[in-house]
């Protein structure tokens, strides 16, 4: 019953903006900080080596990178109503740069934007720098791409998979901010009890906007197959025969 | 764009401070808080940023919107903290379908966070106001973060503007056509945009590089070097750490 009313009372209470997306500056205490920090560095360096590599090869992809960080970075700012909670929440953007560049390369594009967000717009923090990557960055990322994957393999159309890989990079990056935050955050209370309270917070809002991500992410797939096929080529997403 | 922090820089006695001190302090300042067990530390701090912020004219709007997100979190972290945290009961509500009670040990517990939470995002909102873009480039590559790194952040802020500009006139654009009037035709307006956006991205990445190549690039882009140390603003760091120092251990 308690925790029933929590969820009812955030969404009663606090209907007219949700902007939980990034952990905000100073809620993880210090050894969390620092946990999650090194918990980002080795995907943040697989990604740097896969991207000095890429450079090497490709003039335009320096560029490129840039501009996609440029839309994870607007696509992390539109705020999107949400009908059911009567709020407002905005996608990760993940999934796509995962899907379009590799999900070691978008743990960079996730860190810049990251970067960019708190500094510039106080949005996210410096000590949550580490958390906000693990979750946005790595477990958005990674399993954005690797349902993406997999969803290709077993033969579901293009845009099918673009969804999939939408709605589980949001779900996994917003399991992943709860398990932060629960960690971070549980003092007298165990683990368990503080991370089904903060999910039960959270799913109003979150499980609509994954269904909006997952659209979004099959969105961009359709229209860069209609008018860009090339690309898709190019970025080993589409084979020759299937353009 | 107007929101974002940059866009208010002016001139005041915080400009002229090297970036790569602006940086280190905001890293001390949020590792001492969120270190520190008590209200004391954060709420001077907190004090001390916001008069720095108000004495530097940044609009009240502006820094109202700053406060917003942090704001909100504390309300829902205390509201959480008091419901579920604690033994002693401060009110007990009882309702015909409902009882819940608000705990003491709990809402201390959140009120604690708050102050840390408010304090720490009030030092990185002051610091997004006093460090251009510039600066924080030439100060990453003085601590000798990653070169590749780096010019991706130098070419991702540039191309936001760009980018921002464009979403822009296809959101109008959209807008003006009803694209955002029911729930189905805002879903398929937002991935039509997301869609565009990257074909955007794309078509402007070949073209820079073409632009690029024709002026010499050859892979790599020259990085602002920071100028050396003065005696005069590192005493000045170092009196002001001493200070903070002091505060942090009464």
């Amino acid at each position: 019953m308690r925790l029933f009313l929590i969820a009812i009372l955030t969404i009663v209470v606090f209907p007219n903006e949700s902007v939980a997306m990034h952990i905000a500056e100073g809620i993880l205490p210090f050894k969390w900080s620092i946990f999650w920090f090194i918990l980002s560095a080795p995907f943040f360096i697989y990604g740097l080596r896969e991207l000095k590599k890429k450079t090497s090869q490709d003039l335009s992809f320096k560029p490129l990178i840039g501009f996609i960080t440029a839309t994870v970075f607007i696509i992390s700012c539109m705020p999107i109503p949400i009908p059911f909670a009567g709020s407002c929440s905005h996608p990760a953007g993940t999934a796509i740069s995962a899907i379009i560049l590799g999900p070691a390369i978008s743990v960079v594009v996730a860190l810049s934007a990251l970067i960019i967000q708190s500094l510039f717009l106080a949005h996210g923090g410096i000590s949550t720098l580490g958390a906000n990557v693990f979750s946005m960055g790595v477990a958005g990322s990674f399993i954005g791409y690797f349902v993406f994957i997999t969803a290709r393999r077993l033969n579901l159309p293009l845009v099918v998979s673009g969804f999939l890989a939408g709605v589980f990079a949001d779900w996994a990056t917003y399991l992943t901010t709860i398990i932060e935050l629960s960690a971070g955050l549980m003092g007298n209370t165990t683990f368990l009890e503080l991370f089904n309270k903060i999910l039960l917070a959270f799913i109003p809002v979150q499980l609509p906007l994954s269904l909006i991500e997952g659209l979004m992410t099959a969105g961009v797939v359709s229209m860069l197959y209609k008018k860009r096929p090339d690309l898709l080529i190019k970025l080993n997403i589409l084979k020759e025969k299937e353009a | 764009m107007e929101y974002i922090s940059e866009y208010f820089k002016r001139k005041h006695f915080l400009t002229g401070l090297d970036g790569r001190f602006k940086l280190l302090l905001a890293i001390l300042l949020i590792l001492m808080i969120i270190t520190y067990e008590g209200l004391f530390f954060p709420l001077i701090i907190f004090a001390l940023t916001l008069t720095i912020s108000l004495y530097i004219k940044i609009p009240i709007k502006i820094l109202l919107i700053r406060y917003c997100e942090p704001l909100f979190i504390v309300m829902v972290l205390i509201f959480i903290k008091a419901l579920t945290d604690g033994k002693e009961p401060i009110i007990i509500i009882n309702q015909p379908f409902i009882t819940f009670s608000l705990f003491k040990e709990g809402l201390l517990e959140g009120l604690l966070l708050s102050v840390r939470i408010i304090s720490a995002t009030s030092v990185v909102i002051l610091l997004g106001f006093i460090m251009p873009f510039t600066e924080l480039i030439s100060a990453f590559t003085w601590f000798k973060v990653p070169k590749v790194f780096v010019e991706v952040l130098v070419f991702s802020y540039k191309y936001i503007f760009i980018l921002l500009e464009e979403a822009q006139v296809i959101f109008n654009a959209q807008k003006n056509r009803l694209g955002y009037s029911t729930i189905k035709k805002s879903l398929n307006s937002l991935a039509i945009l997301s869609g565009s956006l990257i074909l955007k991205a794309f078509e402007h990445s070949q073209n820079t590089t073409t632009a690029m190549s024709q002026r010499g690039f050859d892979g790599s882009i020259p990085l602002m070097a920071s100028k050396a140390f003065q005696v005069r603003e590192f005493l000045a760091v170092l009196f002001f750490m001493i200070i903070v120092v002091f505060i942090y251990k009464l």
